[in-house]
């Protein structure tokens, strides 16, 4: 009866697993539940994950095994971040008051949920039919996504976005002209770093199958190349090439990096706005080059220096309960202000590295000078940092950053003998994977990349998977 | 020697987070040449609350309240001097409170103090905008308010945080050793 009922578990919690496979990119970010004081919602895939660990919790139990968490470095890694966390979030709670109980706990929740996933799937998939249909459905969710992200972009198809709070209510919208394809990520950020992850699969992809299904791969990662490009996210595209060369040196194809760097050439001088993005982060940002918007007269110049929110000042363009930016997709801002671009997309690219040097980042800053071993707590620092280390520091302190970093080295030692062992699925696997971890870190340098639900869930399952095709082959 | 190391930081460690301090905005002393606002919200409603009408600009304003922060708590160094976004106020203040700057002045694991100014006049005289508010208390008027609010923790509370973080410590050490070798 027992073992009929661990069965059935089993089964279940690898059916829901793979469905999460497909379930997470695909399904929009519709809220469920909305929570007072954020616009991040409860999303049924919240739920789903949930059902998911519950199921994998109640399998575990039966089984007594707990071997993940009591004799696994990974898993006792695990667990200290996860105490930190508990212990930053009471300090921020009880010394520091910088933390509403209800958002601390919801974001610390978001992330054990989606770590959880790491030990959910390197559980799960304990056969290789079972680790070669995860990648099928993968391949296949992708070629949706690419489908909608080109659909979105040239056939107006409708689009849920959560990069601002009206957007967040799950309004269907358009693309605007010069927004970006976002497909069923809801933020092109998003988008753009699981297409450079997959993109560094493929490439493994492509060495690792045979003659046949070489020329699938190549139509695949040409879709992701291009929709990756139309997301015009210049960190993840740096970030992808990294992956690709890192890829092809754990595989030890080292030959064809010239190739890459051919394509790389090629992507950078095709006309796009990923192009004019670049070109811009040199002139604008870099050199201070570029026409400014002067003002309409003195008046103007001298009030946008008292552009403080919580002025009683008519001029003053923000309130101080609105997000401290606008969106810059769709044609100069009202409130632009003397200094700043005309050009829409060079204004975009100064603002977001503006957004970053003086406001988030700094922020992030404060919040570890007064915690440094603590940080001021999961939520402290509002919806984004756009640079995951620096928030980590500024949330769970050197602490917490130490404790999760010692979960990747953990993971990252496991894999890397990986691509040393005889088995060439196992070795292309572990390659890939160790690249996507790098590519992670290189683009945590600029968005929250560990935050960003669809994307951490889908780092987390891989890294789940490949530690799963390492034990197969133990 | 790690281990000796690891007890002496441990134990400052303790002292400075059990010392004592300040525990009420009046155990802070009022602004030279300034008037107490009675203004609802500046006294009793929110606790630790102290607001000013003065002549001192945030040059004066904050050095004062650094030096007298460090006498109320008798450490032999400053607390640490934080520069927030003006809006950053209607969070750690109250709700639309009046700003020109908002300055954090913290011992890191103990407790805070903000500074609120509200500078709507120069040093020289002259407004910072056309038809800048009337400041007026105590039958005058004034070219700056500034806003005090004492952020405190109980000491149960920081002990318990210490022993958090020095378990949390010997535990990094002791599993990132393990995860190194393995």
């Amino acid at each position: 009866m027992k073992l009929k009922i661990l069965n059935i578990l089993e089964k279940t919690s690898f059916i829901l697993t793979l469905f999460l496979f497909a379930f997470i990119p695909l399904y929009p970010k519709f809220p469920l539940l909305n929570i007072a004081g954020t616009y991040v919602a409860v999303r049924l895939e919240d739920l789903l994950i949930a059902v998911v660990i519950v199921f994998w919790v109640i399998g575990r139990y039966i089984r007594k095994d707990w071997d993940f968490f009591t004799k696994d470095n990974t898993g006792k890694a695990f667990l200290l971040f996860f105490l930190i966390g508990i212990l930053s979030l009471l300090s921020a709670i009880l010394l520091t008051s910088t933390v509403q109980l209800h958002l601390g706990v919801l974001h610390f929740f978001r992330r054990v949920e989606l770590m959880l996933l790491l030990p959910v799937v390197a559980t799960v998939f304990t056969t290789k039919k079972r680790l070669t249909s995860a990648l099928i459905i993968l391949c296949l969710t992708l070629f949706v996504v690419n489908i909608y992200g080109i659909g979105q972009q040239y056939l107006d198809w409708p689009l849920i976005s959560t990069t601002n709070s009206e957007f967040a209510k799950g309004l269907i919208l358009k693309l605007t002209p010069d927004a970006r394809v976002n497909s069923s990520f809801a933020g092109h950020y998003d988008l753009a770093v699981f297409l450079a992850s997959v993109i560094v699969f493929l490439t493994i992809l492509f060495f690792m199958l045979k003659k046949r299904w070489k020329i699938l791969i190549i139509i695949l990662g040409s879709l992701s190349l291009f929709v990756l490009v139309l997301t015009a996210a210049r960190v993840s595209f740096v970030a992808a090439f990294v992956g690709v060369i890192s890829a092809l040196i754990f595989a030890k194809k080292k030959k064809y990096l010239l190739l890459i760097f051919i394509i790389l050439g090629l992507v950078l001088v095709y006309p796009s706005q990923l192009r004019d993005r670049f070109v811009s982060t040199i002139t604008i940002n870099l050199f201070n080059l570029g026409q400014r918007y002067e003002g309409r007269n003195l008046n103007q110049q001298l009030e946008s220096k008292l552009n403080i929110p919580t002025l009683p000042y008519k001029m003053a363009s923000r309130s101080a309960l609105a997000a401290p930016f606008a969106s810059a997709s769709a044609g100069v801002p009202v409130d632009i202000t003397p200094g700043e671009p005309i050009d829409v997309i060079e204004l975009a690219v100064y603002r977001s590295y503006q957004i970053r040097f003086n406001i988030e980042w700094p922020r992030a800053y404060r919040a570890f000078l007064k915690n440094p071993f603590l940080g001021t707590g999961y939520s402290s620092l509002g919806i984004a940092t756009d640079n995951d280390h620096l928030r980590s520091l500024g949330e769970v302190g050197i602490l917490g950053t130490l404790a999760f970093f010692l979960i990747l080295l953990s993971v990252w030692k496991k894999i890397y003998r990986g691509i040393n062992n005889e088995d060439r699925v196992v070795r292309y696997f572990s390659a890939g994977t160790l690249s996507v971890i790098i590519l992670f870190l290189v683009n945590g340098l600029f968005i929250d990349v560990f935050e960003a639900s669809k994307v951490a869930s889908f780092f987390w399952m891989v890294l789940g998977l490949n530690l799963a095709a390492l034990k197969l082959k133990e | 020697m790690m281990k000796k190391i690891f007890i002496i930081f441990s134990g400052l460690l303790l002292v400075y987070m059990i010392w004592p301090g300040p525990s009420k905005i009046s155990d802070f002393k009022p602004l030279p040449s300034s008037a107490k606002s009675t203004l609802e919200g500046d006294t009793i409603q929110i606790p630790n609350v102290a607001a000013y009408f003065s002549d001192n600009f945030r040059n004066f304003v904050v050095p004062f309240y650094l030096k007298n922060y460090q006498q109320n708590t008798y450490l032999p160094f400053p607390p640490l001097r934080l520069n927030h976004p003006p809006e950053y106020s209607w969070e750690v203040i109250k709700k639309h409170t009046e700003t020109t700057y908002l300055e954090e002045l913290v011992y890191p694991l103990r407790d805070s103090l903000y500074v609120n100014g509200y500078e709507i006049f120069r040093p020289d005289g002259t407004p910072i905008f056309y038809s800048v508010p009337k400041l007026e208390e105590a039958g005058k008027e004034w070219p700056t308010k500034h806003t005090l609010r004492l952020y405190t923790s109980n000491i149960l509370a920081r002990i318990i945080v210490w022993a958090g973080i020095i378990i949390s410590m010997k535990m990094i050490f002791r599993l990132g050793g393990r995860i190194v070798k393995e």
